[in-house]
């Protein structure tokens, strides 16, 4: 009994302590920018709630950013570290921006921001694809 | 025509109450990853799981016995302690995991987060535990939690590939992250069978003294149900798969898990995945936590009714008192209930042989079962799942590490 | 009788078909010249605990004397007293006198009924 609870506990804690890869950093990001688009999209027909909406972008923004910044210190040589960094901060300013549209209800100047996350989103499964192929 | 009345209503809470937070999370999380190559773990889970309930109510049809009751007869006081530690631990967790979906039901619809759900919900749980009884629970939660059956709409709505579908049933080895495949296996098996729900329903069918009359009546239950209720968890991994894995979003979180009703059911879909996860979180919550309370009560000998009122039960009252107020305790600490769902869901895999074990001893006990004991199929199917579930368990914990 | 199959561990029944508890050991008498021969069935904490190990046992006397219903040593239920030995084991007295329900009462008394709602229907 005393050596299951060992043994479990090791694992939990090296789950809790074991870095992704940068594919898997790649296929985060490109998931939290697609929740952006398919939240945006739902938003706009009136299928979710304005809080749970601007806080899932909100979320998506924060998460962009944490795992951005840890994919950049380990980028496949191969990828232009600086255009993606400069991709990724545009692709977080147009998430934020949804987000203020979204709290300040205005669905007319929401969508220039969302149409700008779909070229993102394609601009992101690029780097990904890139990354994957590069390992 | 009671027991009509009866087979009808076993098969209604067998279905409302499958889907709780662990069947949910697992088969979305699967879905998003992996499409359908995942169903064929729900399948064989689900298979194991009707074994069980059939077994478990036939015990107590036959001896007039609960699970729990026979194991520390059968097996003494200090092996029966050692199961109540590790079940009961792993159960604690599922609880918390529970309570937590109820929280992020809420939180989405309200947008206040789930931390600032946790007591409020745990005291409404405690509170049904402590005025209500057993059929109000158990008939009301998962009446309730028959808005479940939104995703098996949604399922087909978004008009699967049926020859995908079925070619899923049996086992393939993906492309991609092996480690993870296996760590979504092991979870989703430790989500469709979880040993609480054995304890849970031979407890009811202690209550409403079953006879062997019984028996044809609980394998119809227990076929029926929860063939019903598998079915509806491998519609919750086709909508993952078919709406948000064509678009790469994995199911980190929730508020994402949330997304994938929209698709095929715009105007409602977000609404009824909330109540979706707030009813049958709850339905979940409360059978968890009479499991345990019964586990220790029949243990050592208490009276545990839930029909009686708190005072005429107290020491069974005061450990699901307990245990329901302590659950909250991480949930308002922000622990994040994903994370908790997955590892609770995983380490039932791994906790499943102490439990089912000196289940399937008594099973083929003469003393307990006279010529009701298990056939040679009953006995195969669940020792080979049980088996499958804790080597898998042992081997892909480890590589969830190593594989991320 | 195969006292372990058939005796320990068993739910306990008084006359009245109340439930008592589960026995939890037995005290028997050895005898020099005579057989080894059940005294009393034990029913208690400490007995129950002392099976994993004699260290929880005096754990869980010590636990006792702090709170709880006050009684010193398990109860006995004279072996004279059972009635029949079948699914549970029946006896021949009246479960609150024996002090087997000491705790359950406890409890319903100094936790349960302090909480709104907990109280019994009597009192209201």
């Amino acid at each position: 009994m005393r050596t299951k609870g060992f043994f479990v506990l090791t694992v939990l804690l090296a789950i809790a302590c074991k870095p992704p890869t940068p594919a898997e950093q790649m296929d985060t990001i490109v998931s939290w920018v697609s929740t952006a688009r398919m939240v945006g999209d739902a938003w706009l027909r009136h299928t979710t709630p304005d809080k749970y909406t601007s806080q899932t972008l909100q979320q998506a923004d924060q998460m962009l950013l944490q795992t951005g910044s840890e994919l950049l210190k380990s980028l496949p040589p191969a990828i232009d570290s600086a255009a993606f960094d400069r991709a990724l901060t545009s692709t977080r300013f147009n998430i934020s921006e949804m987000s203020r549209f979204v709290e300040a209800k205005d669905a007319s100047r929401f969508r220039q921001p969302w149409d700008s996350v779909l070229i993102y989103m394609k601009v992101m499964k690029d780097y990904s694809d890139k990354v994957e192929s590069s390992r | 025509m009671k027991k009509i009345l009866q087979l009808a209503l076993g098969i209604i809470t067998s279905v409302g109450g499958f889907l709780e937070v662990g069947s949910v999370t697992t088969a979305a999380q699967a879905g998003a990853l992996f499409g359908y190559r995942l169903l064929w773990s729900i399948l064989l889970g689900t298979l194991c799981l009707i074994f069980l309930v059939e077994m478990s109510g036939r015990l107590a049809a036959v001896s007039k016995h609960t699970v729990v009751d026979a194991m520390r007869e059968r097996f003494g006081f200090p092996f029966f302690f050692i199961v109540l530690v590790g079940i009961v631990l792993v159960a604690f967790m599922v609880l918390v995991a529970e309570l937590g979906g109820i929280g992020f039901g809420i939180q989405i619809l309200t947008g206040v987060g789930f931390p600032w759900w946790a007591v409020p919900v745990s005291l409404l749980v405690w509170l049904l535990m402590w005025k209500g009884t057993f059929s109000l629970i158990e008939n009301g939660a998962s009446l309730l939690g028959l808005v479940t059956l939104s995703f098996l709409v949604a399922a087909l709505r978004l008009h699967p590939d049926w020859s995908g579908v079925t070619s899923a049933f049996l086992p393939s080895m993906p492309s991609g992250d092996k480690a993870k495949y296996g760590f979504l296996t092991v979870s989703i098996l430790g989500a469709s069978i979880s040993p609480y729900l054995m304890y849970f329903y031979s407890s009811g069918a202690v209550e409403d003294e079953w006879d062997r009359t019984y028996i044809p009546i609980n394998r119809f239950i227990a076929g029926f149900g929860m063939i019903f209720g598998g079915v509806l968890s491998m519609a919750v991994l086709v909508v993952s798969a078919l709406a948000l894995q064509p678009k790469g979003i994995q199911v980190d979180t929730f508020p994402q898990a949330a997304l994938m009703m929209t698709t095929a059911l715009p105007r409602w879909g977000f609404y009824l995945f909330a109540f979706s996860m707030i009813f049958a979180c709850f339905g979940a919550a409360l059978e968890v936590s009479l499991a345990i309370a019964y586990f220790f009560s029949q243990g050592f000998g208490w009276s545990w009714s839930e029909d009686l009122e708190p005072s005429k039960n107290s020491r069974f009252a005061f450990i699901y008192t307990v245990i329901i107020l302590l659950a909250a305790i991480p949930l308002v600490f922000g622990i994040d209930p994903i994370k908790v769902t997955m590892m609770s869901m995983a380490l039932t895999s791994f906790t499943l042989p102490l439990a089912i074990v000196p289940f399937l001893l008594l099973m083929n006990d003469p003393i307990y079962l006279g010529k009701y004991r298990n056939g040679w199929i009953s006995n195969s199917v669940v020792s080979i799942v049980v088996v499958i579930s804790f080597v898998l368990a042992l081997i892909s914990i480890p590589l969830e590490i190593m594989g991320g | 009788m195969n006292l372990v199959r058939d005796v320990l561990d068993k739910k306990l029944i008084d006359r009245e078909e109340c439930e008592m508890g589960r026995v939890s050991g037995l005290l028997m008498h050895v005898g020099e010249t005579s057989q080894p021969r059940i005294t009393h069935i034990l029913i208690g904490g400490p007995t129950l605990w002392s099976r994993i190990h004699p260290v929880f046992g005096r754990m869980s006397a010590a636990l006792a004397k702090l709170w709880g219903p006050s009684r010193t040593g398990a109860v006995r239920i004279p072996w004279s007293r059972v009635e029949t030995v079948g699914r549970e084991v029946k006896l021949d007295v009246e479960a609150k006198e024996t002090g087997a329900l000491d705790w359950e009462i406890w409890f319903a008394k100094h936790v349960i009924e302090r909480i709104p709602g907990g109280g019994s229907e009597e009192e209201e």
